[in-house]
């Protein structure tokens, strides 16, 4: 009998790290340009707001890839939500 | 839900949004600095400034994705610990506040632990609170002055946490001694049956409450969020204990109210350049970890362990709150204390928070453990159990 059934996501979570990893080197490897631009203020506000969602996503999808590889899921019936 | 009551609420929700972005309406959201704090300066990053970021995001956005709120009282003064200006680390912290949240409400969402009707009223009166608050403030620091504001902060600070988080753990044993999910809250139930017109039932949270009652603890939520900085150690009990909410359902629904105050701080603070956004970039690569981790915990416990463990940091939070107190009468003037002693006192203090970040994600991570196990032990015995086919 297998004891664990459910797929571990291990390939998501390799592409995500990757992706997640180029765009904080991106940010970091100019660093310098970055903090510049983005602490101009006024229109550059929406550049903030929409870097800081971005990451969100990308790093968040790694995270919880991440999690499920390791095998932490949710263990309780799940509700609603879709 | 259905899909024109979706719409209805996706509705709202962006008007709500497209109110609370307005700068003057959301002003800090939270957390102020007085104006000769604002400094716009920018630290080098390194090694240790990095692991230290990626660390206390982590911890800080377990809890919050556990309790619903938390970090933000270890975060600002520890980006401040590495010589970040005051300005700088506040709007560096709400910036880093509303992508977590937002991950940990989806993630809660998904659970169905959220009360999306709940999330939205508690964060537009929220708002408008954080904005009695701030004006409250303000008044404060025109007469006594910055100690005295701090002096001020300190107390409520110390008053409230206090009085809520002994209750909360008093409640939290209530329910570990009957061995029960949780307890229910006397005074809720006497709210919901006060017939007071409008009633807006709240369907996830299984409550009901008048718009009379729902508005102020908003408002109050917001108010005290401006002065002390920790709206959630606020409206998570009220919900709770006004509204009648289950403690998992106030928890995941305190995540909206999270997100939608951080996005209006980040846009007032953001609008001013304010944001170093590699600090927040590398408290939000240990926090979406630590977020998720703790949404993820919270199907793993009973539901008193968020009381606990809310009401453990709060205590630990109010205590080195309380150590900071002697540094801000000697300010005033009214004792006197050696330099060598402000410093070791605000040390104290610190490393206390730091602390109460920790004991609280050595509880959340121990119980999940422990959990984990029983389930392992369960699985292998229920296999025993199974007749092997002849």
């Amino acid at each position: 009998m297998k004891k664990n059934n459910q797929v571990r996501p291990v390939r998501q979570t390799i592409l995500w790290g990757i992706v997640s990893l180029v765009a904080y080197l991106l940010v970091f490897l100019n660093q310098q340009t970055v903090t510049y631009y983005f602490t101009q203020g006024g229109f550059y506000a929406l550049v903030v707001i929409i870097t800081a969602l971005a990451f969100s996503f990308i790093h968040g999808a790694f995270a919880n890839y991440l999690l499920e590889a390791v095998g932490i899921r949710a263990i309780q019936k799940q509700k609603g939500g879709h | 839900m259905a899909p024109e009551k979706m719409r209805r609420w996706g509705l709202i929700a962006l008007g709500t949004l497209a109110l609370l972005s307005i700068p003057a309406i959301g002003e800090a959201a939270g957390e102020m600095v007085d104006t000769k704090s604002v400094v716009k300066q920018f630290i080098e990053l390194n090694t240790f400034s990095v692991l230290f970021l990626f660390a206390l995001g982590f911890l800080g956005g377990l809890i919050s994705g556990f309790i619903g709120s938390g970090g933000a009282f270890v975060l600002t003064p520890g980006m401040m610990s590495l010589g970040v200006p005051a300005a700088i680390a506040v709007a560096s912290n709400m910036c880093h506040k509303f992508p977590k949240a937002m991950v940990g409400a989806y993630k809660r969402y998904k659970y169905g632990q959220v009360d999306l009707k709940l999330g939205l009223i508690m964060a537009t009166t929220a708002i408008i609170g954080v904005q009695i608050g701030i004006r409250i403030q303000k008044m404060i620091f025109a007469r006594w002055g910055a100690a005295g504001s701090n002096l001020y902060v300190s107390l409520a600070f110390v008053t409230i946490l206090t009085l809520l988080g002994v209750y909360m753990l008093y409640d939290a044993f209530r329910a570990m001694r009957a061995k029960a999910e949780d307890t229910a809250s006397g005074l809720a139930e006497k709210v919901k049956k006060l017939w007071l017109p409008p009633m807006i039932k709240f369907g996830v949270a299984n409550t009901k409450a008048s718009l009379w009652v729902t508005v102020p603890l908003g408002l109050g939520t917001g108010m005290l969020a401006a002065t002390i900085a920790v709206g959630g150690f606020i409206g998570v009990p009220g919900m709770i204990y006004v509204l009648g909410a289950p403690a998992i359902v106030a928890s995941a629904t305190e995540l909206v109210i999270a997100f939608l105050m951080g996005l209006t701080g980040t846009i007032t603070w953001a609008l001013g350049g304010f944001v170093d956004i590699r600090m927040t970039l590398l408290i939000l690569a240990g926090s979406l970890i630590g977020v998720q981790l703790g949404a993820v915990g919270t199907t793993y416990v009973k539901e008193y362990m968020i009381k606990f463990v809310m009401a453990t940091i709060m205590i630990i939070v109010s205590v080195s709150r309380g150590v900071a107190i002697p540094t801000y009468l000697h300010q005033l003037g009214t004792i006197q204390l050696a330099e060598s002693k402000i410093i070791i006192l605000n040390n104290v203090s610190f490393i206390m928070m730091c602390a109460a970040l920790a004991t609280g994600g050595i509880i959340i991570l121990g119980n999940m453990w422990k959990r984990k196990k029983e389930i392992q032990l369960e699985a292998e015995a229920k296999e025993q159990s199974v007749p092997l086919p002849s």
